[in-house]
């Protein structure tokens, strides 16, 4: 009963509000266009904040889904003396596999940057040593030709296999495999090329070329020390086991291998993928926010505006206002129809705004290739919260409508 | 019946204005009854008090002190909301200006009081109509007030005054922005009104006009001076 009066009551001051925009039609227009703006900033903030969340979600699913990484860096994680330099090497990767539950597959890496050159072209890239377990641990496939086998590890074998990107600049749409390319002026022979994995985040997952680890130990400058150090270990587990359990597990086999006492620091530092998207997670909603907080200004100078015109539209209808008093309009009937006004004011404002972020976010999406989504909650959530804009700063010329004096304003030129 | 109020009854009312400290009586102790179906014009030079006083039984406005009984309520004891309500049941306001919403048309101006009254939208548009059509306006439900005539603008904001069925119709000037033509139309529609049972009170400086009415009263600062039955009464035609 009273709900279906307050329903009737909004439709009424709905009418009122429509014909009073279109009576000053140009200044509503403007008006609008603050709060427009305003939401189109917010909504593109969020939707990017999301694109970016979903970004940094997709580059470490591409590392692999449930995987810890070993780092030959001392764990910075704890306070105290710190042995400055780190070590990783293949026997401590041997050793994992053997003591650890859970693992499937092992990648021990070197890194460096290469230069790959043909007669006609020379491309620069980044150069990984790898086993064949990479291919399992990182979820990579093989496009065409073959994986870096256990053969080649174990003859030093002078192979490649090419990242898309690489493949791309070097040789085209012709097919590298069989041909030679010459990493810093040796020569070696590409034997397949991965399957693409896309840019994630700016970052081109396939400017990459594979090389067997031992060739790469004897082939790449590494400033590493030992003759079985690593620059990286991927350890893949099995999808059941709980990466917590894991990386305590893993950490407490590498600790007795290096006799680390409690209280000492570790020269090895171990990260799991779920840790990389939590942190990833707290990253980007803290960039987000900064970025909605900054839109935020412009959504508040719309309110203003709203405000600012809220206020000349009380002054300009003084009269009305005291004529709708003395047919028996009550404070609240008058507050309730400015708020209805400035509400509707604003969401056909934040309307134009929301239509606009999508379609600037699907501009944006196709020419950056970066995820910009505009979920439903996002999309409600706009319009409501133009709504409240529209209360929120047309309060105060409502209320300021609704104190008049019914003799004052009827007497108002 | 005998134990029926007066529908108006003021007793010793008054209405001061401070202005800089000095204090203004504009209504200076004014005791007036008026009784259901009267036509009463009110008369009075500008500054007389006779606006002020219309503003006072029109619960536009609250006494400094004194009683103003409205169908046996004192005006002065009640809330803004409640004066309110006054307003939109009791009385029928009809003015100078007409005061009708621009680009509104007829018909919903007419329909704008029942808002206030809560009535569904249907209901609303059926009462105006029926109002307009019996003020002979049956065929300019749709025009907004620029597509009319002064006298059909004023016959609308009888009709917006009539749509609450009010007790009474109170007039301020309300043939002050007509010719003369158009002025003895309106003021013979009042007759008629007056003849139908309704109470009319009417403020006028003309004195051409106030002989419309059944009943003069006269105010000079502040006060009631004169408060006779109007004797060579102008009646419709």
């Amino acid at each position: 009963m009273s709900l279906s009066r307050t329903v009737a009551g909004a439709m009424v001051n709905i009418g009122i509000a429509l014909t009073a925009l279109r009576t000053n039609l140009m200044r509503s227009i403007l008006t609008a266009l603050g709060v427009m703006i305003g939401v189109l900033a917010v909504v593109l903030a969020v939707a990017v904040g999301s694109g970016a969340q979903v970004s940094v979600e997709n580059t470490i699913n591409q590392l692999g889904s449930n995987m810890a990484l070993v780092f030959p860096q001392p764990d910075t994680e704890r306070d105290g003396p710190t042995r400055d330099v780190g070590k990783l090497t293949e026997r401590d990767a041997r050793t994992i596999e053997r003591s650890v539950p859970g693992v499937t597959a092992l990648a021990p890496q070197l890194r460096a940057s290469i230069q790959l050159s043909i007669p006609a072209r020379r491309v620069g890239t980044n150069g990984i040593a790898v086993t064949p377990g990479y291919a399992t641990v990182t979820n990579s496939e093989i496009d065409n030709g073959r994986m870096i086998a256990d053969a080649d590890v174990q003859s030093a074998a002078r192979v490649i296999v090419l990242g898309q990107t690489v493949a791309t600049k070097l040789f085209g749409d012709s097919d590298p495999v069989g041909e030679t390319v010459r990493v810093d002026k040796v020569p070696f022979r590409v034997v397949g090329v991965l399957t693409a994995k896309g840019s994630s985040l700016g970052n081109d997952n396939d400017d990459v070329a594979l090389v067997p680890l031992s060739t790469g130990r004897q082939r790449f400058a590494t400033s590493l020390a030992g003759p079985d150090d690593l620059a990286l270990l991927f350890v893949g587990f099995d999808p059941a086991v709980d990466l917590n359990d894991a990386k305590r597990d893993l950490v407490r086999v590498l600790r007795d291998r290096y006799k680390v006492r409690d209280g000492d620091v570790q020269p090895f530092t171990v990260r799991t993928t779920e840790e990389f998207q939590e942190q990833s997670a707290t990253v980007t909603g803290v960039f987000q926010a900064i970025l909605v907080a900054i839109a935020s200004i412009s959504l508040l100078v719309g309110g203003i505006g709203i405000m600012n015109i809220m206020l000349v539209s009380v002054t300009e209808r003084t009269r009305e206002i005291g004529l709708r008093m003395a047919l028996g309009a009550r404070r609240r009937d008058i507050r309730n129809q400015f708020l209805v006004e400035a509400a509707v004011l604003c969401m056909i404002g934040g309307l134009l705004g929301l239509i606009l972020a999508m379609i600037a976010a699907s501009v944006f999406e196709r020419v950056a290739e970066f995820p910009a989504p505009i979920g439903a909650p996002v999309a409600i959530g706009s319009i409501l919260f133009s709504a409240v804009i529209g209360l929120l700063f047309g309060g105060y010329p409502a209320i300021r409508a609704s104190r008049l004096s019914p003799i004052e304003a009827l007497r108002s030129e | 019946m005998a134990t029926d109020p007066p529908l108006l009854e003021a007793r010793d009312l008054v209405k001061e204005y401070d202005f800089g400290g000095e204090t203004v009586h504009a209504v200076a102790g004014v005791s007036l009854t008026v009784q259901r179906g009267e036509f009463v014009a009110i008369m009075g030079a500008s500054g007389s008090g006779k606006s002020t006083f219309m503003n006072l039984i029109g619960a536009l406005d609250l006494p400094t002190r004194g009683q103003l009984l409205l169908d046996g309520t004192d005006l002065a004891s009640l809330s803004s909301d409640e004066l309110a309500a006054i307003r939109n049941r009791k009385i029928g306001f009809v003015f100078q200006q007409f005061n009708l919403l621009a680009r509104t048309s007829a018909v919903d101006n007419v329909a704008t009081p029942l808002i206030y009254a809560g009535l569904s939208a249907t209901d609303r548009r059926e009462r105006a109509a029926a109002k307009l059509s019996a003020m002979g306006l049956g065929d300019r439900l749709g025009h907004t007030p620029a597509k009319l005539s002064g006298g059909q603008q004023q016959r609308v904001a009888i009709a917006r005054a009539l749509v609450t069925d009010p007790l009474i119709l109170l007039a301020d000037e309300p043939t002050g922005a007509l010719d003369s033509a158009t002025s003895e139309e309106i003021m013979k529609l009042f007759c008629q009104l007056n003849d139908q049972g309704i109470t009319v009170i009417l403020v006028t400086h003309e004195p051409d006009i106030a002989q419309y009415a059944a009943r003069r009263v006269l105010f000079r600062d502040g006060c009631v001076v004169e408060d006779e039955p109007v004797h060579d009464r102008r009646r419709a035609a």
